[in-house]
């Protein structure tokens, strides 16, 4: 290594959604500079939506990302609600809470399968993965399909949801069709146990684990849930949600158009499936918790390259809990259709939920004939970034201190440090605030 | 056409990767249809792509709204023997063309925070058929699935896929919906709109929002009357219309009636 330097450069990363690269400067055998560089370009969301009318929105808003359009529409409708001081029914609630988890179905099918997995099996992608593994991808795309038709009953399409308003639903599922998600979602099951057994033989190296710190949502319910009021932190913080301007800490970088989040201490963070897992591995039950003992037998450990496994118990936390969700729904009535009275006045509200990524965050304030006077969104990719970089850096220097290999191998190894965050490089170019 | 497959390359510019996500949602076909093609170039799902190979079809999505976008669309245009947009934003400019009326120097200041942002690479967005000729387009917010895959079996027999060209408002009708505008009194864009989605927000007892883009020759006038006449204000009207970058004359149309509106 000649003292000048050397670059490592990965330009457009792949299997990853959205388009972002990394960028490592090493000068005299010191790692100088770990960039992720972010050059999606920027669609001004928030600023698109002053001007709206609240109900408006959801419709705007869910189409920053098409992965995660099931989440901002949770998000959206959360935080309008919460202004609006409307308290939705039970039913609207669970509705909600199966449209998270089918949307979590299909993200973590396409993440750990199609975006991950061929790292761990050594293929470029899916489809030719396919050719040695065709039970495994076929079972996969099964499961994704799952996660969709479950986004389609309830939110009337699987990208961009249409059906869900401020207030309730345009149109109720069947009991018919939740009958049948029911019995898909059973049908799922064995299957995927199958899968948690070809992760558990699989080998996930350590070269990017250093001390983290993992935040997620304290879950509203005793048991493993996506929704939540509260910030909690692995060091034992907890923060209302309302306050979450006091506990995240944006700033813009040049290398990205995304920006950047830190705790008030100055410390980077990971969101996702491996915090949640981290804070509330716990409590899950069932087929689930054998999961999370078969993948994590010493607990969660600070390597972000077993969130991939983290999403896949997550994914049989979610083919469980959809089951007994639709159970809770076909204890109510057959009705068309359900929708919240409410008086429109001027107000602020902020809702937050876990989606596949980690924690969402929206906020928006209107005034008093409804129209949007500013919205702000911090999405899970945003705040990983940061951290993201510190992993990369770690990674850098064991990798060149041990001698890895040919430069391809390493890029390879990065790669994976970055994709094992699942990045939605989509969401993260849009954070503001007003 | 080494081996007889058509080499295939599918993009995203800027955007939300809705469409890219929709053709993995073809999943019980999509295996199939990856096993009649050659896809060489797809950054999204490969981590080894061909980056320069001259391609028989290429599928892009998104707007150009970086000067980065513009590059990357001239490339894929010039390996390209048959370029095929899809999705909305590619086709007509979709939601980030929305305030397009608006300085790019307003809108950074609002979302970053009027932060030094010299770094950032924007221009105004607009749709990829704004830059490059394309064979062919397929509008939706995302694209119908049913509908790429007419397109994916045409183009691999070698034959261009037909679409017919009827608005959502005669789909919403065949479904026997309840009409939004006439017994509910909304601004719906059905009327106006390309459909192929079998007019999915009607039948959710939603309006439709014009996702899919205009008809050819659409009757605006028409319409602006037949909803102004239910009652409803001229700045619905416009806000409403203007979701699905309408026409910017649309808006710029209404802007007196709005005006004297507000002055009520």
């Amino acid at each position: 290594m000649s003292a000048a330097g050397r670059s490592i450069v990965i330009p457009h990363l792949g299997r990853v959604e959205g388009h972002g690269g990394i960028f490592v400067k090493i000068v005299g055998g010191r790692v100088h500079e770990v960039n992720m560089d972010i050059f999606e370009g920027s669609r001004y969301y928030e600023a698109l939506l002053k001007g709206k009318h609240f109900l408006e929105v959801q419709g705007v808003i869910t189409r920053v990302c098409a992965i995660c359009s099931a989440g901002h529409t949770v998000a959206a409708l959360s935080a309008l609600e919460q202004a609006l001081g409307v308290v939705s029914s039970q039913r609207v609630f669970k509705l909600r809470g199966l449209l998270t988890l089918g949307a979590t179905i299909e993200s973590h099918a396409l993440h750990v399968f199609a975006l991950a997995l061929p790292d761990f099996l050594g293929f470029d992608s899916v489809l030719s993965m396919a050719a040695k593994y065709p039970q495994e991808v076929t079972f996969a795309l099964k499961l994704k399909q799952l996660g969709n038709r479950i986004q389609e009953l309830i939110g009337g399409r699987a990208v961009h949801p249409v059906n869900t308003l401020v207030g309730g639903f345009g149109k109720l599922p069947r009991h018919r069709d939740l009958e049948e998600i029911r019995r898909q979602l059973q049908g799922v099951r064995e299957p995927l146990l199958g899968v948690v057994e070809l992760a558990a033989s699989l080998e996930v190296q350590d070269f990017a684990a250093r001390p983290t710190v993992f935040v997620a949502l304290r879950p509203h319910e005793e048991g493993y849930r996506f929704r939540g009021s509260t910030l909690c932190t692995s060091r034992g913080e907890e923060f209302p949600i309302a306050q979450y301007r006091d506990v995240v800490r944006e700033y813009t970088v040049e290398h990205s158009h995304a920006k950047h989040a830190a705790l008030a201490s100055g410390e980077t963070y990971m969101v996702g499936a491996l915090a949640r897992l981290a804070l509330w591995g716990d409590r899950l039950q069932g087929a689930a918790r054998e999961a999370f003992q078969r993948l994590f037998p010493h607990g969660v450990q600070d390597n972000v390259l077993t969130n991939t496994w983290a999403q896949l118990v997550e994914l049989v936390h979610c083919v469980e809990r959809g089951q007994e969700v639709c159970e809770e729904l076909l204890g109510w009535p057959e009705e068309e259709r359900e929708m919240q009275e409410y008086q429109v006045r001027a107000a602020r509200g902020v809702g937050a939920l876990e989606v596949p990524r980690g924690t969402l965050i929206h906020e928006y304030s209107f005034d008093d004939e409804g129209i949007i006077q500013s919205a702000n969104v911090i999405t899970p990719t945003a705040q990983n970034l940061a951290n993201t970089e510190r992993d990369l850096r770690t990674a850098v220097e064991r990798l060149l201190a041990s001698e890895v290999g040919s430069e391809a191998t390493l890029k390879l190894k990065l790669e994976m440090v970055a994709r094992a965050y699942d990045p939605c490089i989509s969401c993260s170019v849009h954070v503001t605030c007003l | 056409m080494a081996n007889g497959k058509p080499k295939v390359g599918i993009f995203g510019l800027t955007g939300c990767a809705g469409d890219q996500l929709q053709i993995l949602n073809c999943e019980d076909q999509l295996i199939p249809l990856a096993q009649q093609m050659d896809i060489v170039d797809w950054v999204m799902v490969s981590s080894q792509n061909d980056r320069t190979c001259r391609l028989d079809v290429a599928f892009v999505e998104g707007v150009v709204a970086t000067e980065r976008d513009l590059e990357t669309l001239k490339e894929i245009r010039a390996r390209s023997r048959m370029l095929v947009a899809l999705g909305t934003c590619a086709v007509w400019g979709g939601l980030p063309a929305m305030h397009n009326e608006v300085p790019r120097e307003v809108l950074q200041r609002e979302v970053y925070e009027g932060s030094a942002v010299h770094f950032l690479d924007t221009v105004e967005a607009l749709p990829a058929t704004h830059f490059v000729p394309f064979e062919l387009t397929l509008p939706g917010c995302p694209i119908e699935r049913h509908e790429f895959l007419r397109v994916a079996h045409a183009l691999l027999a070698g034959a261009m896929p037909e679409f017919h060209m009827l608005p959502v408002c005669w789909e919403c009708k065949a479904r026997e919906n309840l009409c939004r505008v006439v017994h509910f009194h909304e601004v719906c864009a059905g009327a106006m709109t390309r459909g192929g989605c079998g007019a999915r927000c009607p039948s959710h007892a939603v309006a439709c929002a014009g996702c899919r883009g205009p008809l050819e020759e659409p009757n605006y006038d028409a319409n602006i009357t037949m909803f102004a006449d239910r009652g409803i204000s001229w700045v619905e009207i416009a806000r409403k219309m203007s979701q699905f970058s309408a026409p910017v004359w649309i808006k710029q149309g209404l802007e007196k009636e709005v005006r004297d509106e507000r002055r009520r």
